[in-house]
């Protein structure tokens, strides 16, 4: 995409606010050997609810009505194939059909397109429909040109988890090993849902702040039960921590990998000393404590995750 | 005033990011999260004056933020997040595994 997207589309994302290095480092500002002009050489289009501070950046801005993005989508889908379009349904997304003929032209004519999709696309009315809509558009575009997609993730190294998650399991998120082995199913087995219906009654938390982001239920339980936190810095889930074990913050103090939004993974090597164990040595010392602990099962019960810890 | 209903949208920005290294417990912080913008139009028609206490309320729960004016569409409000927007959140994930965090139906009504 930095040397080669001439078409760029923000779609549910305030890269301007959440990724600022996102538009100088990787997209629209970068010059290169295909596109040597750089800005002048693309083409950005931001789809949003709202004019945020990412529009000053965008050659198009499309303000798409709230919760219509699985329409525009399926719109955009049809019109890129030559489908009939009702007016009354392009109405409802709150553009006009010159626009989208407008924007399906300039998708179909670019040499190299590129979507990249934020939590207003993703956790909005729709969540997953939302974003496996703009991935199939992503793919049905490559019948005319180049295209591709890419989430705009939130925290650091998110995609780091996900990453990991998936080469030792298969599965990204959402993984239960109470049989073990690991088994996959959103909404099931992940987070907020486990907290919410009360099924864990323990958890241990590194470097991540429920307390602050998550919903009240799942906070709440996480108050009941037994909650470790690993955290360089006192957050609203440390605060409701039975403990909480003070880490040398990752990249800073302690070294690692973390994983850029397009899973390339970046060696961090620490710049500072810091008095606080790395989250690793740490983990690594509560696995030492757990294997020296007899096994909890009755005797002729098969050990299944015990036994390969450390 | 009766209050009236409102689309919430929670959402992050660059000063909170860089406020998270001041703490989550700074007056700073802490006075963001607890702030709202809303369109000047719809703060008139509800009755709230710049810098008012506002209730809002989902099924889920309530939480009272501080308002204030911005370029925001008619009908919607934006709040960052927050331990005030966990309060207003619910817990289903429409067996996704994350909740819906943003177009939430609020009732707003003036304090």
């Amino acid at each position: 995409m930095k040397q080669r997207a001439d078409f760029i589309v923000y779609w549910g994302g305030n890269p301007a606010e959440c990724h600022p290095r996102h538009f100088t480092k990787y997209t629209i500002m970068q010059k290169s050997k295909f596109l040597p002009r750089g800005r002048k050489d693309r083409t950005m289009v931001l789809v949003d609810i709202r004019e945020t501070k990412s529009v000053k950046a965008a050659d198009i801005f499309l303000q798409v009505r709230p919760g219509k993005d699985f329409e525009l989508i399926t719109i955009l889908r049809a019109l890129v194939k030559g489908q009939y379009v009702a007016d009354e349904a392009i109405a409802e997304t709150g553009l006009t059909r010159e626009t989208l003929d407008d924007l399906v032209h300039r998708m179909k004519t670019c040499k190299f397109g590129c979507f990249f999709f934020g939590m207003g696309l993703s956790m909005t009315r729709g969540k997953h429909m939302n974003s496996a809509a703009l991935l199939t558009l992503a793919a049905e575009m490559n019948a005319f040109t180049k295209f591709v997609a890419m989430p705009m993730r939130g925290h650091g190294n998110v995609t780091g988890a996900d990453v990991i998650m998936r080469w030792q399991t298969g599965f990204p998120f959402g993984i239960s090993f109470n049989r073990g082995y690991p088994r996959y199913n959103p909404g099931e087995f992940s987070t907020v849902d486990l907290l919410v219906r009360g099924d864990c009654d323990a958890a241990f938390i590194i470097g991540a702040d429920p307390g602050a982001t998550m919903p009240q239920p799942a906070i709440d339980h996480l108050k009941r039960i037994p909650t470790i936190v690993l955290d360089p810095h006192i957050t609203h889930t440390s605060k409701l921590a039975r403990v909480h074990i003070t880490t040398a913050p990752q990249g800073i103090a302690a070294p690692g990998t973390a994983y850029r939004m397009d899973e390339l993974p970046m060696p961090l090597k620490p710049a500072l000393k810091s008095p606080y164990p790395t989250d690793e040595e740490v983990v690594r010392r509560i696995n030492e404590a757990i294997a020296q602990k007899p096994f909890w099962l009755p005797e002729g019960s098969q050990p299944q995750l015990l036994t390969t810890i450390g | 005033m009766a209050g009236k209903r409102f689309i919430l949208n929670a959402s992050r920005s660059s000063v909170q990011g860089t406020l998270i290294n001041k703490g989550k417990e700074s007056e700073e912080y802490l006075a963001l999260t607890n702030t709202m913008t809303m369109l000047a139009a719809d703060m008139v028609e509800i009755g709230l004056a710049e810098g008012q206490l506002a209730l809002v309320r989902t099924e889920f729960g309530e939480a009272s933020f501080k308002c204030q004016a911005g370029k925001v569409p008619a009908g919607m409000i934006f709040v960052p997040y927050g331990p005030p927007t966990c309060k207003l959140m619910g817990g289903d994930t429409d067996g996704t595994g994350m909740p819906t965090s943003k177009g939430w139906e609020v009732d707003v009504v003036p304090l």
